[in-house]
């Protein structure tokens, strides 16, 4: 098949992926999408406050000060502090490394999981990729937040869990997004051409089909980081996620924080300006990067 | 037409019965079993008899797809079966708590509606400009904000500038309105804002693909007001994928709600669910998401049954 493609068709089809530095890239990135870039920084500086946490946090957060509590927001606390006297600046720059850190792993692993079963499904086709699409669709037809707080019920709670239980429900939504540009990528002269050299299913899959559904698999991780933070939040908040003491924002907001609203409402405001503020950073991000890579899904 | 709405009611058997599947077995991919994972949630000294025991009373000493038909049964009948927790009738318990949830669902879908569309469609006139920018990033914040955050911001408010707090008790709509709105205009306000910036960036795009078509372009060649384009040509046009994203997002409200009724302390299904999540309650949780799911797909095909009413271009055979 790819022989009796006339060759200009095959250069065209090669003038599509350019070969682009990377440097290229983020300049073109900055200057085209400054909102975008500005979700990136934004996104930047919260894996900052996740990593550098120890550094940057002026006290411990799981410290108890009782001659401190819910002191008002001064120079000695620059967000107040808690019903314990723990220092909320503090916390919130430790509950960035929990955020990213759900947010990351629930990403990477949700997407590309989700995106092997995509692919796979596309590749084989015909009744694999039937029933595979079908057990699917039945997980899309739950919220997000409802499978994975019955992924918590038969987990339990903690950092791990939480990771797993809000995974599980993105992966079919990935599988779904990757499966419909790995169908057309199917049909491509070089996976006939891998088949034709025999390699075996897996190595096409994995080596000649996967890299080239780079474009939406990005746009999902993106996606997903935004997600996963909220709905890692949503879980602390219920009691149902990250475990006390362990500093997350979700936590934070949980109990005192409603409780004593109007006396430290510090306590309320703060934790979730940095939910949100992150949140939004990644879905700025993430729209710009979707714009970029694929003008085709701009409307959805 | 009637035959289109025969098949579809048949086709949501299966996926029913697959959802059924889904859920039972998603239960029970538990290391070891339900009832010894509860009672080690307890962290409670149970003996080997009372196990047994209360394995037996729940069924679980049958044989696996024994258990299932004896659920499947029950829910055909609309029987979900008794919770482990408190022993009490399952469907009795979503009755009583069906109306709030429900009421607190259409309110949120009624304030994202009146927010949504004149912001979506006014972004989409005024593209590029810094109306559409404003609209576009109030929509991505929407997005960002947690419900419940924004549900204890609203608390924070009333009681400083206010110092008054929405009441506390649930009072039905028909013994006193004031008292009933009074209460859960807030957890609607909050749910409804985000609810409205997903269905604001589909007005938005909708309206834009609409008005570059021929059509509007006709229209405004012969002159016509500029109101009466919108109304009849454009709005009327772009309102199809605005109503299956809004009715999407309805049947996903359910959960939305959540984590939104715990901060405002409504006794609805979203606290029912977390209560049953904290309590290891399996048959409570099952009849939940299974309640759930079957809520979205009669949505769906309300959706579809819509679209063939409203738009003649879509033919059913």
């Amino acid at each position: 098949m790819a022989l009796d493609r006339p060759l200009e068709d095959v250069v065209a089809l090669a003038d599509l992926t350019p070969e682009r530095s990377v440097k290229d890239g983020v300049v073109d990135f900055v200057r085209h999408r400054p909102l975008g870039a500005i979700g990136a920084a934004v996104v930047l500086l919260n894996i900052l406050a996740g990593v550098f946490a120890g550094v940057l946090a002026p006290y411990d957060p799981v410290a108890t000060d009782y001659a401190a509590m819910l002191s008002r927001p001064s120079l000695a606390h620059w967000l107040g502090t808690d019903a314990f006297g723990r220092d909320v600046l503090s916390r919130i720059l430790y509950g960035a490394r929990t955020a990213m850190l759900v947010g990351f792993a629930v990403a990477l692993v949700g997407a590309t999981v989700g995106a092997v079963i995509g692919v796979t499904s596309a590749y084989f086709g015909g009744r694999i990729d039937l029933a595979i699409q079908r057990v699917m669709d039945i997980f899309l037809s739950f919220p997000l937040i409802i499978l994975a707080l019955a992924m918590v019920s038969i987990l339990g709670t903690g950092l791990v869990n939480v990771i797993v239980a809000i995974m599980i429900p993105l992966i079919p939504r990935a599988s779904l997004v990757t499966r419909s540009s790995a169908l057309a990528i199917r049909e491509m002269p070089y996976v006939d051409a891998a088949r034709a050299a025999g390699y075996r299913h897996r190595r096409i899959i994995l080596r000649h089909m996967l890299p080239n559904v780079m474009a939406p698999y990005l746009i999902m991780l993106t996606a997903f980081l935004g997600q996963a933070i909220l709905l890692e939040a949503s879980l602390s908040f219920l009691g149902l996620g990250v475990a006390e003491p362990t500093p997350a924002w979700g936590l934070m907001l949980r109990g005192a924080a409603v409780q004593f609203a109007e006396t430290a409402p510090w306590m309320a405001v703060f934790p979730g300006l940095a939910i949100s503020l992150a949140v939004f950073a990644f879905n700025l991000f993430g729209d710009s990067l979707r714009d970029a890579l694929d003008p085709r899904l701009r409307t959805q | 037409m009637t035959s289109f709405v025969v098949k579809r009611l048949l086709l949501m058997i299966p996926t029913l019965i697959s959802v059924a599947v889904l859920v039972f077995f998603l239960m029970r991919i538990v290391p070891g079993d339900i009832v010894a994972l509860r009672f080690q949630g307890e962290s409670s000294f149970a003996s080997k008899e009372s196990l047994a025991i209360e394995r037996q009373r729940l069924g679980l000493d049958q044989p696996i797809w024994k258990q299932f038909l004896v659920w499947g049964g029950g829910l055909l009948r609309g029987d979900f079966g008794t919770s482990m927790w408190t022993g009490a009738p399952i469907t009795e318990e979503l009755r009583l708590r069906f109306a709030l949830s429900l009421q607190v669902a259409v309110m949120s879908t009624i304030i994202a509606v009146l927010i949504a569309i004149p912001l979506g469609v006014l972004a989409a006139l005024r593209q590029d400009t810094w109306v559409d920018y404003a609209v576009r990033i109030a929509s991505i914040a929407g997005l960002a904000t947690p419900s419940f955050w924004l549900g204890i911001l609203f608390i924070l408010f009333l009681l400083v500038v206010f110092h008054w707090l929405p009441p506390m008790v649930y009072t039905p709509f028909w013994v006193s309105p004031v008292q009933n709105l009074a209460q859960l205009i807030w957890p609607a306000l909050a749910v409804g804002y985000r609810y409205s910036a997903v269905a604001t960036r589909m007005t938005r795009s909708a309206m834009l693909e609409v008005l570059r078509e021929d059509y509007i372009r006709t229209a405004r060649a012969k002159g016509l007001w500029q109101q009466l384009i919108l109304s009849r040509h454009a709005l009327k046009n772009a309102m199809l994928p605005v109503l299956t994203i809004i009715a999407l997002e309805f049947a996903f409200l359910l959960g939305g709600l959540v984590v939104t009724e715990q901060v405002f302390n409504l006794n609805g299904l979203g606290q029912l669910f977390v209560d049953a999540v904290a309590h290891r309650d399996y048959t409570l949780i099952q009849a939940l998401v299974m309640l759930v799911a079957f809520v979205f797909i009669m949505v769906n095909f309300f959706v579809d049954l819509a679209y063939a009413l409203i738009d003649p271009r879509i033919r059913y055979r």
